[in-house]
């Protein structure tokens, strides 16, 4: 049993009848809790006219409401700093997180308690061991360990396992290619746009990382992890093998991962989450093979009930059957393909471009604006604001740049701004719906 | 809190295997600990303790109880 190539071998072989028995069974429990414990909830049920003793299979799911972002975000509006949404109090949580918000400067703000921190690691273990990670691999972490979850829950899981952790904090590139190769690391956990320029760094320092220690590449953060192109590449320029995974806030953990029989698609950890896909219009399950926006229901967060969230993350399902791993827990072909919104992921950060504009919008001397998205040097993801500087500012411009690049950076979880002047009237104007947003990255998620 | 699996059963009626029987057994035995009057170290270990073993019972579907850390 040890041996085992899956982390919890009696769930993750679960036929499906049983696993939507136990998802049935988890669901049930989850609504009452929310419903007793977070007024929040409460209030959604209530409305949607659902009490908690009216859940008690898988089949109940869909009489319950959708949640989002925005909702969520609504509530920590109007009770701050962390709305009503919380089923413990937040004397129970240990640890605070946030991420950019989707409209102006607020951030989506979470807690977790002992045993969120716990199950938060337990569904990154699931990713790990299940991509052939073990206790005697060096896992080295290109994280900056700061507000933003990310790979937070990939750490305490590795130490968990038993690996030996290489943190890299607030290292430059330089450091941690020199880390990663003096202490022999067997595994890197990046973005993948992140990946790609450790490994430039290491052609310019002449360590040939493709020849190195490192056997796996845990990729997170972005959909290049999927996509065949962008992940061939990872993997021949670290001569290693890269699994994608997927999570977010909302969640404080992954939902997914690549399995190592790397089959082109992420497993979803159904003992710990109902993922469903629906037509983003009109809210209706689509089949497999069908491309809709994810939906996701969380048993594992007790601080925060998670009920049919809307990601806004455009995925496709494909059945248990499409991988060869043994595994009954269906896929996601390609991982997350784009987005349902005009949100932009820009190495591995959300950005809503409302929530720049709300920003740049308090900077009197800019008259226009443009968010120019592009790919540096091949490989990396850049985002600059071209500005039309107002009649009159001219002579305080560097003074206005500098300060927005700050501002920008600092509502959106330190991702670096730059901050260009564009020639009078060059922007594109517009009347309603303003689509400020030129993306010419070689890799935008959406295919 | 909602009630725990039937005596000798998971959540999806299967026989509890004799490992899981021991770790359940174990999880009644730490839950109960959290009740008693500890001293800080002590119930800071039970509280962590508590946290990590729920994974275990939760994983292997042995109990629908919500850890109560």
């Amino acid at each position: 049993m040890r041996d085992s190539p899956y982390w919890n071998p009696k769930t993750e072989t679960l036929p499906r009848e049983d696993l939507r028995a136990l998802q049935g069974i988890r669901l049930a429990r989850l609504v009452d809790r929310a419903w007793h414990r977070s007024p929040y909830c409460r209030h959604l049920l209530d409305e949607a006219g659902v009490a908690p003793e009216d859940v008690r299979s898988f089949d109940d799911l869909r009489r319950l409401p959708f949640t989002a972002r925005d909702e969520w975000m609504d509530c920590q509006a109007e009770k701050p700093p962390y709305g009503d949404l919380l089923a413990q109090s937040p004397e129970d949580a240990i640890r605070y997180h946030a991420t950019s918000g989707s409209a102006g400067r607020t951030p989506l703000r979470v807690l977790d308690g002992r045993a969120d921190w716990k199950w938060i690691a337990e569904c990154w273990c699931y990713g790990f061991h299940g991509f052939g990670i073990r206790a005697r691999d060096r896992v080295f972490f290109a994280f900056s360990y700061g507000t933003f979850i990310g790979f937070w829950g990939a750490h305490y899981a590795t130490e968990k396992m038993g690996c030996l952790v290489l943190p890299s904090g607030n290292m430059s590139t330089s450091q941690r290619v020199h880390l990663i190769d003096d202490l022999e690391a067997t595994v890197v956990c990046a973005t993948p746009t992140y990946a790609l320029r450790l490994a430039q760094e290491g052609v310019s320092l002449g360590i040939d990382l493709a020849a190195g220690s490192v056997k796996r590449l845990i990729l997170s953060g972005e959909p290049a992890g999927s996509i065949p192109t962008r992940k061939r590449l990872i993997e021949k320029q670290w001569g290693a093998k890269a699994a994608d995974t997927a999570g977010m806030t909302e969640t404080g953990t992954i939902t997914m991962f690549e399995c190592e029989h790397q089959p082109g698609g992420t497993h979803i950890i159904e003992d710990h989450f109902i993922e469903e896909v629906i037509d983003p219009v009109t809210g209706e399950t689509v089949d497999y093979g069908e491309r809709g926006e994810r939906v996701v229901t969380s048993f594992g967060r007790g601080m925060i009930p998670l009920i049919r969230c809307r990601t806004g993350d455009l995925v496709v399902k494909a059945p248990a059957s499409t991988c060869s791993c043994g595994r009954t827990w269906d896929l996601y072909d390609g991982g997350i393909r784009g987005r349902v919104d005009d949100m932009l992921l820009v190495r591995g950060t959300n950005v809503y471009p409302r929530a720049v504009e709300a920003i740049v919008r308090e900077y009197p001397g800019v008259d226009e604006f443009q968010i120019h998205l592009y790919t540096a040097d091949g490989i990396r993801d850049e985002i600059e604001i071209l500005c039309e500087v107002r009649p009159g500012y001219e002579d305080q411009w560097e003074n206005i740049a500098r300060r927005l690049r700050d501002d920008l950076s600092a509502h959106n979880e330190g991702l670096g701004f730059d901050v260009q002047s564009a020639d009078p009237r060059s922007l594109p104007r517009f009347e309603t719906n303003a689509k400020r947003v030129k993306d010419d990255r070689v890799v935008k998620g959406d295919r | 809190m909602t009630a725990p699996s039937a005596e000798g059963k998971d959540l999806l009626g299967n026989d509890l295997t004799a490992e899981e029987t021991r770790l359940l057994a174990v999880w009644e035995s730490l839950t109960a600990l959290l009740g008693d009057d500890l001293p800080p170290s002590a119930r800071a270990a039970v509280q962590e303790a508590v946290a990590a073993l729920w994974q275990a019972v939760n994983d292997l579907a042995l109990t629908d109880e919500c850890p109560p850390v």
